[in-house]
This record gives structure tokens, C-alpha cells and sequence, in this order.
């Protein structure tokens, strides 16, 4: 019928797919990258879940939370909805997983689908408020809805086998924390290609056009009602998984440590990886989830402790409150750099790192001016009100 | 109230009783979380911001205020007054500093992001905190020790009947101050129109650091208050005691109306100690909550702005 | 059977009658022009038509279904495409993907084969992305492609937005004020393009603009409205020396229209500064403007002080025909024939 359809006909490799991409295909160009892709593999898929100073269960750890922090980038990166209940879907996932399997004697693998769709219907009901409420309102209430699971739901009897805590025993091929771990990266591997395909596709672009302008989105033919259930879906279903994981990884859910103060890490974590920047939301996510194991067991200890006697002048007690509140004043001060001074998060620190290691030149001006670099690092400091 | 009680005719006792306990409680606690409400629609109303500090600006505030009145750390031991007005000077302190360092460098940025970077003042105050007082609770300055009304069943203690007090002076003071006054109704021109109210000449960053200056004030007026009522601090007592319901008084009340903050906190409280007396544990657990939650779902639903705001 | 027909439509918001009995019509093929002073209610029409607001009473009729209560996102994909007076974009999106983004309800896949990456998304996805590069190629927007659209000039931004409108694949187009923030020689070249759009794409369009050599150039029926009521309707050349229409619109703001094409430079630095205002606004890194206003010459400041009297003055005042020089009959009248 038109000019236009025509011409959509016609090859793909006419059409603007000239090599944009800057990637460069060159046999000696690939050695050192190689070189770092084999180094990052033996450290990762090697030394740290071989390592006998507990190393893996932390790892494993760092990709739950990993899992959690690409879940709310769906919803406050992506769509623009601030989430401050996802300890909600995530708590709920844990023991959903626990009740089925100790309870219900629910075969093992299931327990993640039951988990899923469960994490998914609390966050359809958030989802569904959230078409009324929005803004600082809706952070509110999703905030006070996680608080009311935490000492309702959470406390209920026979969910929580009356407050004793629900076991969820590992079946015996992931008892080991290195198998575990490699389970669990499985699951982030999933969940990355899910946010990677949710922002190749038409719903990726759906969700960033509501966030930004309804208006404008309903005009393009988006169903925004329609969307942004849809972000708060996934958003629960992989919160709620990734509480499933939770659950085998400590072996017992108790409501203790699903509270307000999760609520916040999982904000903060994704905030300061970077909103809207995958590889950020991974990498702020596994920090914050070994942050205190590696202040306790690495080299980074000495550092601490030499930092911690400076600061307490050799009162004993002075050095033994700074090292129980190192963890908490990192973080919290990581956060505010990240908000004040670099609204693109570690995800843009190491975004240049990332891209040579895959192909690309290395980019000094995008590691020294994030502001220029791609809508994703923009939308780091522009969560919707 | 009290007085309501005194005279209670002796048979009417197993009734009122039933009645009257939630209500007193339910009244002071509700007036602990007005008081902390208040802080925080003093923000809202004059720039959007929720935050997320206010509670911990007031623990810390009490930390800094026990620290005097016990002569730990830098302090020497100093009479009770001048403990509070040590933990006042620090609220204070503390909001010009947020303002400062936080706040400004934000003032393009979307407000959720601001919301953000509160919560972020927040846990960088209990790791403070923790650093200077541990996280053992630490006995708060009391105003008085004295109990106001004791009977076989129902205690009201001196801090308790004072923070009802305080906090209706203040809710009256306060909106006195947002009508009357050249300085609050420069505080809500900033808010509505930026620019124009640079126009005419007004700052905008000394009304910001005036606002927050004050809001600093309220939060260790409530703080030191408040942890005079339960009797410890630690780092994040009140934010972990008080934050949330808070929040959902000043939402209760109206955002943007300063009196709502103690309609809404009384309201609050009531509705918890009603629930927790009347629905047993065993059949809802954290029955206080919950119907906390479908109160506020309720009233944002219905009516978004709040019990006394006003529809915009 | 027209496409687009508005029976009897009105919306009150509180106390103000935005719309009252509109009647329109828009018929295949054709472009329809709907102008009226400012605030006559042109855009209420337009947030009507496509279903942004509910009106009170009336019904919007698309090829002869009843489409008053669809919402917008329904209509979008049934073929109306639309834009707004002050673009209607995802500002931190790239140019290709607001085009991508403009062809949702077209996407050929469904949300779940999306996620999961199934062969038919990926073919469909290389088609989207060839499709929105023709329209840039159309539009002569290449060199934007890969560049927020933030940034852009506004005349660019009115220009992909008018590429996002074609992308949704529209029957009919929704164009409000497409020329603003367009200079003289911008907004003439944008009447050619409209024209051979419609050729290109047999496409209908309702255009609400202020700009009066381009209506009376590409518009095959205009409709006036004022006061949210129908004032007139008529071939450009009819509406044009009609009394009331002359008295109620043409009296008061076409001139305005026409001496915009010689702003003068107070003019222009007004703009400037206002402009700067309310990006400040926005912005407050962006230095407020300095207000130091020049002292307009004698016969902008009367001009203006007549501007600021009909918009305060009463509706009688308004309506009231206004003394002034024959307006020169503009050259570009007669090619609307060949349209």
C-alpha cells in the first residue's frame, strides 16, 4: 500500500544494519580479551566455588540477590515504579517454596513454578494499586504492604511452622555449596537473558515509553494498563524465584531477615549498580551480597581493621562498634555517591571494561562522561515520580 | 481524657475499660507518631520529599542528648536541660546538613530519586550511630519521671501525657506558622512555583535550608520525646518503632496539612490498639498492621488527599 | 461512509463548557483543517476523537462504528495516529527506537514469544527496525538515528514526531499543530510534505493549525471553532471571508499568525528569553534569564496592547468585528485547487 511497507520488505542487511555496532572481527585483536574472558571464567566458575573458606554459599548468595536486583530494575529502572515491598515477593517466594516442599511434599523442581506464580499474584495485586497510586504514594504503600506480610503473613502458624521457621531441604545433588552455587547461577543466566530480551522486544520499549509519558505511550497503541501488570508480573515471578532460591540456600525461612531493612539493601543494591543498566543491577547486587564476607575473610580485612584503628584511637569498644557498622556505612555511603555524584552506578564504571572484553574499542569518554553514554545510563538517576 | 476517667462511675468500670485503655493508648502512641508526622508533611508540603531520615535524625538527636545527659564520649555530665538542648542543636545540625550535602546538589533530580537519597541519610545515621553509641540500647533523657495518672489498670506516664501536649502545640504553632507568617508562606511559594518566587526575590536555598533546618528541629523534639516514652535508644530505634506508621499518619491525615499529621497519628494509633485488643494473635497475626494497611489503601483510594487535605 | 464522523459531542470540565454540540466530519482522503483562537477547544476535540477524555455526550464514529468509548491504545491500533501541541516523544529514547516503539500495536509478536526470543520476533524485530529506517530516510532524518531524542531542535522534534505518527500505520491522522516552533520556510515545506503524504499513503488527515497560509493551502474543508462551539465550516477560500469567522478569529489572531512571518526583533527576544524561562523552570541549572525587557517600539507595543485587550476583553468585546487594513489575500491561495 506504501512507500514505506515496500521498502520494510526488502533485505534486513539493507536496512540500516550496516556495522554499527563498532565491534571489530580480528584474530590478534581477540587475544587479550580472550585472555581476561578466560581469567573472569577460572576465577568465577573455579576458584570461588572451590574455595573451602565458604566462598561458594556466598557466591550463591550474590546471585540470588542478583536475580532480586534484575527484578526491580524490571519495575524502577524499566518502568519507573518504585518498589520499596520487594522483600514482599521475595519473602513470600521463600516460604511458598519451604511450605510446598516440607509441607505439601511438593516434588522439588515445581516448588520454583509455585514460587514463581506466587511471588507473581502478590505482585499483581501490588501491580493493580499501583494503576491508582503512584509516585512517592505508591513507594509508601508497597513499603507498608511488605511490613504488614512481614508480621502477619509471616507469623501465620502453619506457614511458618508456628514460628519455628519452615525447613526446605536441598535434595542430595546440590547439598554442596559449589553445585549450589552453579545451580543458582543457572537461574541468573535465565533471568539476565529474560531482562535482555525484555528490552530487545516491544514490551522492553513499552515499559520505558510508559514510565516516561502515559500519554505518549497510549498514543503509540501501548496498552498501559496491560504494561505495566505485565512489569509488576514478571517483576513478582522472578522475586518470588529468586526467594525460592533463598529458601534451599539457608535451609530455613524464618520471618527474621525478610524485613524492612531487606526491603532496603534490594533498593539500594540496584540503585547503586546502576538503574536500567543490566550488568550495573548484577554487579551492585553481588557487592552487596558479599560485601560483609568480604570485609570478614578477604584482604580486604586487613585494610579494614588498619582503616578501624586509625579511627578508634585504640578504644577497644570504638573498634568493635566501627567494624559491626562497616558494612551498613558503605553501603549507605555508596548510595549517596552514587545518587549525588555518579547517577550511572558501577554499571557505568564498568561499562567501557565490559564492552572492550566483548569486542568493542575501548571507550575512554563513556567511562569518563557517563552523561553521553546511551539512554540506559541517563535513566540512572531519573526514576519516575 | 483523664479526667473523663476519674469520675468514671465505679460500675461502669469492666466497660470503659474495655474502651478506654485502647483509646488512652491508642492516643499516645498515636501522638508519638503525629509528632514524627509532623516532620515529615513539613517536607512534603514544601518540596515533595518523603523522608525517609526524619525518625533517625530524631534517634540520633536522643543518642546525642543521652551521650550529655549520661557524660559519655566528648560530653561531660550535663544537667538534664542542657542534655535536650544539646539533642535539639543536633537535629538541627542534622537537617541543615542533609540540606546541604544531600538535598541541594538534588534539586533538578525527580523526587523519587531525593526519596531515594533519604533512605540512603537514613542508613548512613544508624551506621553513625553504631559507630559512636554500639548497638546496645543506651537509657534515654528523661524530661520527667513522674507518672501523670495511675490507676489499677491504666498508666499514663509524664513523658507520655507531655508528648500529647507537644504535639497538639506544635500541630496548632506549626500551621499558625504556614498562614500567618511571611517565612512559611515563602516556604509553600517555593514549593508551588520555583521560579517565580525567585523572581521576586526570594531564595530558594535559604528557604530550603529553613525548612529542613526546622524539620530537623521536629524530628528531635520527637526523638528525644519519644525515646523518653519507651525509655532506651539505640541506632534506628525510632525508625524501626515509629517511621512507617508515621508515614501513614501524615498520609492519613493529608499530606499537605499540617494538623492532619495529628489527626492522622491519633487515628493511626487508635486503629492499631484497637485491632491488637480485639482481633487475638492467633487468628492475625500482626492484626495491628494489617488493618493499618487496608486503612491506608482505603483512604488512597478513595480520598487521595488525605482525612483534612485539600483536593487539588 | 467518512471516516471519521463527531456527532453532537461535549465535555464540561467543572464549571467550563469545553465542547458543545460538535458536529465534523472527515471523508476518505480528504485534510481537514480545524482551527479557532486559543482555547476554543481544538485539542479537547482531538483528546475526544482519540479517546484521551470521555465526552459527556455525542459519539465518535470510525467508518461507521461507534468508537466514543475505546480507549486510546484501541484506537491507536485501529488507525488513528496522532500527535500532540508540545510533541508527544520518549525524550531519552534514541530517534529508531521511538519509531520501533511508535509500531507496537504492529508488532506481529506477542509478549511472551518476546521474552522467550522465538525466530518469528527476531525476523519481525529486523522488519520494525526496516521500517522505521525508511521513515527516517523519508523524512531526511538519517543522521538522527541513533541520537536521543532529547536533545533535538524542536522543529525536528514536530518532524519525527510526525515519522512516530506514521509509524502506528495510521487510516487517519491526528496532526495538532504541526507547525509550531516552525519557521516560514520549515512550515511551507511542511504543507508540501503533508501533501505528498497523502498521496504517498492515501492517508486522511484532521489538522488543527494556527498557521494560515498552510491551511488555506493544504486544507480540502476547514471547521472554526470558538468558544467550543462550531463557529463555520467551508472550503478554505469560503471560511476565509466569512463575517463571523473574520470577526471572531481572523479579527483578533490571524494577523498575528501573518506578521509572525515578520517577527520583529523585540519579538524575538521575548521568545528568546520566555523560552529561557521555561527551561530554567525545567532546569534550574540553566541560568534564569535576565529581565531586562527592551522597550517595544510604537508599533509592536500597540499591537500587543491590542493582543492583550481582545484576549481579557468579554466574549461581546471578542466577537465584535475589529477596524483594520484589508488583509493581503496570500499567494499560495489558489494551489489548494490542485490538492
Amino acid at each position: 500500500m506504501s512507500v514505506v511497507e515496500e521498502r520494510a520488505d526488502a533485505p534486513a542487511a539493507e536496512q540500516g544494519q550496516a556495522p554499527r555496532t563498532g565491534r571489530q572481527f580480528g584474530p590478534i585483536r581477540w587475544v587479550p580479551r580472550l585472555m581476561v574472558m578466560g581469567a573472569l571464567a577460572y576465577v568465577f566458575l573455579y576458584r570461588i566455588p572451590q574455595d573451602d573458606g565458604g566462598a561458594a554459599a556466598i557466591a550463591a548468595d550474590a546471585c540470588i540477590y542478583a536475580i532480586v536486583g534484575i527484578s526491580l530494575n524490571i519495575l524502577i529502572g524499566h518502568t519507573g515504579q518504585l518498589s520499596l515491598g520487594h522483600n514482599g515477593f521475595f519473602g513470600i517466594g521463600a516460604f511458598a517454596a519451604a511450605y510446598s516442599l516440607t509441607v505439601r511434599d511438593v516434588p522439588f523442581a515445581l516448588t520454583f513454578v509455585i514460587a514463581g506464580l506466587v511471588g507473581a499474584l502478590f505482585a499483581l495485586v501490588m501491580g493493580l494499586v499501583a494503576l491508582r497510586i503512584t509516585g512517592l504514594y505508591l513507594a509508601l504503600i508497597t513499603l507498608v504492604f511488605a511490613l504488614t506480610l512481614e508480621e502477619s503473613l509471616f507469623e501465620v502458624e502453619w506457614l511458618t511452622n508456628a514460628g519455628g521457621g519452615q525447613p526446605a531441604d536441598r535434595p542430595e545433588w546440590l547439598i554442596d555449596d559449589a553445585n549450589f552455587f552453579y545451580f543458582c547461577l543457572a537461574f541468573l543466566v535465565v533471568a539476565v537473558y529474560i531482562d535482555y530480551r525484555l528490552l530487545a522486544s516491544k514490551t522492553g520499549r513499552a515499559l520505558l515509553a510508559l514510565k516516561e509519558n502515559e500519554r505518549v505511550a497510549e498514543a503509540f497503541g501501548i496498552n498501559v494498563t496491560a504494561f505495566k501488570l505485565i512489569a509488576f508480573v514478571l517483576s513478582g515471578t522472578l522475586a518470588g524465584v529468586a526467594g525460592a532460591l533463598l529458601a534451599y540456600r539457608i535451609g530455613l525461612v524464618t520471618a527474621s531477615g525478610l524485613g524492612f531493612n531487606l526491603a532496603l539493601t534490594f533498593v539500594l543494591m540496584t540503585v547503586v549498580g546502576g538503574l536500567g543498566s543490566r550488568l550495573g543491577v548484577v554487579l551492585g547486587a553481588s557487592l552487596f551480597a558479599s560485601l560483609s564476607f568480604l570485609l570478614e575473610e578477604t584482604w580486604m580485612h586487613s585494610v579494614q581493621e588498619f582503616l578501624v584503628g586509625l579511627a578508634s584511637f585504640g578504644s577497644e569498644g570504638a573498634k568493635a562498634n566501627l567494624e559491626q557498622y562497616a558494612v551498613g556505612f558503605l553501603g549507605a555511603l555508596g548510595l549517596l555517591l552514587t545518587i549525588v555524584q555518579f547517577p550511572g552506578g558501577i554499571g557505568q564504571q564498568f561499562r567501557a571494561f565490559f564492552d572492550w572484553t566483548f569486542g568493542k574499542p575501548f571507550d575512554v569518554h563513556a567511562l569518563l562522561h557517563p552523561q553521553d553514554d546511551g539512554p540506559g545510563a541517563v535513566e540512572g538517576s531519573s526514576v519516575r515520580a | 481524657m483523664s479526667a473523663v476517667l476519674l469520675t468514671a462511675p465505679q460500675q461502669m468500670q469492666p466497660l470503659a475499660l474495655e474502651f478506654v485503655v485502647p483509646v488512652v493508648s491508642g492516643l499516645i502512641q498515636g501522638s508519638v507518631y503525629g509528632l514524627l508526622g509532623l516532620g515529615l508533611v513539613l517536607l512534603y508540603k514544601s518540596g515533595r520529599i518523603f523522608n525517609f531520615a526524619q525518625a533517625e535524625i530524631g534517634t540520633f538527636s536522643a543518642l546525642f542528648a543521652a551521650f550529655a545527659d549520661q557524660g559519655t564520649g566528648p560530653f561531660p555530665d550535663l544537667p538534664v536541660p542542657v542534655a535536650i538542648l544539646i539533642g535539639l542543636l543536633t537535629g538541627v545540625g542534622l537537617g541543615l546538613l542533609v540540606e546541604r550535602v544531600v538535598i541541594r546538589p538534588l534539586f533538578s533530580a525527580p523526587k523519587v530519586t531525593v526519596v531515594v537519597a533519604t533512605a540512603g541519610v537514613l542508613l548512613l545515621l544508624v551506621a553513625l550511630g553504631g559507630f559512636l553509641s554500639g548497638p546496645e540500647p543506651r537509657s534515654a533523657v528523661q524530661i520527667f519521671e513522674g507518672d501523670f495518672l495511675e490507676t489499677s489498670s491504666l498508666r499514663v506516664t509524664d513523658t507520655g501525657a507531655l508528648v500529647v501536649v507537644v504535639l497538639a502545640v506544635l500541630a496548632v504553632l506549626s500551621a499558625l506558622f504556614f498562614s500567618r507568617t511571611r517565612t512559611g508562606t515563602a516556604i509553600i511559594a517555593v514549593s508551588q512555583e520555583p521560579t517565580a518566587t525567585r523572581l521576586v526575590g526570594i531564595s530558594v536555598e535559604r528557604t530550603s535550608a529553613l525548612t529542613w533546618g526546622i524539620a530537623g528541629l521536629l524530628g528531635a523534639i520527637a526523638g528525644i520525646l519519644l525515646s523518653g516514652t519507651v525509655g532506651v535508644v539505640f541506632p534506628g530505634s525510632l525508625t524501626f518503632i515509629a517511621l512507617v506508621p508515621a508515614f501513614t499518619a501524615a498520609v492519613l491525615g493529608g499530606v499537605t496539612a499540617l494538623p492532619g499529621a495529628f489527626v492522622g497519628g491519633v487515628v493511626v494509633g487508635m486503629i492499631e490498639s484497637f485491632a491488637q485488643t480485639n482481633i487475638p494473635k492467633d487468628v492475625l497475626p500482626g492484626s495491628g498492621k494489617v488493618v493499618l494497611f487496608v486503612a491506608l489503601l482505603a483512604v488512597l483510594l478513595l480520598r487521595p488527599a488525605g482525612l483534612l487535605g485539600k483536593e487539588t | 461512509m467518512s471516516v471519521l464522523e463527531v456527532r453532537d459531542l461535549a465535555i464540561r470540565f467543572g464549571g467550563l463548557q469545553a465542547l458543545q454540540g460538535l458536529n465534523l466530519e472527515v471523508n476518505e482522503y480528504e485534510i481537514v483543517g480545524l482551527i479557532g483562537p486559543n482555547g476554543a477547544g481544538k485539542t479537547t476535540a482531538f483528546n475526544c476523537i482519540t479517546g484521551f477524555y470521555q465526552p459527556n455526550t455525542g459519539s465518535v464514529s470510525y467508518r461507521g462504528r461507534d468508537v466514543t468509548k475505546a480507549p486510546p491504545h484501541v484506537k491507536a491500533a485501529m488507525g488513528f495516529g496522532r500527535t500532540f501541541q508540545n510533541v508527544g516523544m520518549v525524550k531519552s529514547a534514541t530517534a529508531i527506537d521511538n519509531l520501533k516503539t511508535a509500531q507496537h500495536a504492529k508488532a506481529g509478536y506477542d509478549v511472551l514469544s518476546g521474552l522467550v526470543g522465538t525466530s518469528l520476533t527476531s525476523r519481525r524485530e529486523r522488519e520494525l527496525t526496516a521500517k522505521a529506517d525508511a521513515i527516517l530516510d523519508l523524512l531526511g532524518l538519517q543522521h538522527i538515528r541513533d541520537k536521543r531524542v532529547g536533545g533535538q531542535s524542536y522543529g525536528t522534534l514536530k518532524l519525527l514526531e510526525l515519522g512516530c505518527a506514521l509509524a502506528t500505520d495510521p487510516d487517519i491522522l491526528l496532526l495538532d499543530e504541526p507547525t509550531s516552533g516552525m519557521g516560514p520556510d520549515e512550515s511551507d515545506e511542511l504543507g508540501d510534505r503533508l501533501l505528498t503524504l497523502r498521496r504517498e499513503f492515501a492517508l486522511t488527515m484532521l489538522v488543527i493549525e494556527h498557521h494560515v497560509p498552510l491551511v488555506l493551502r493544504v486544507c480540502d474543508h476547514v471547521y472554526v471553532l470558538n468558544f467550543g462551539r462550531l463557529l463555520a465550516e467551508g472550503k478554505p477560500s469560503v471560511i476565509q471571508t466569512h463575517p463571523e469567522v473574520v470577526a471572531a478569529y481572523l479579527g483578533g489572531e490571524a494577523p498575528e499568525a501573518l506578521e509572525q512571518t515578520q517577527e520583529t526583533e523585540e519579538d524575538a527576544e521575548l521568545d528568546r528569553l520566555t523560552g529561557q524561562a521555561a527551561q530554567h523552570h525545567d532546569n534550574p541549572s540553566i541560568a534564569a534569564p535576565e529581565l531586562v525587557e527592551p522597550e517595544p517600539s510604537g508599533p509592536a507595543r500597540r499591537r500587543r496592547a491590542a493582543a492583550a485587550s481582545a484576549a481579557a476583553g468579554s466574549a461581546e468585546e471578542r466577537l465584535r468585528p475589529k477596524k483594520r487594513a484589508p488583509r493581503k489575500r496570500p499567494a499560495t491561495t489558489e494551489e489548494d485547487e490542485s490538492a
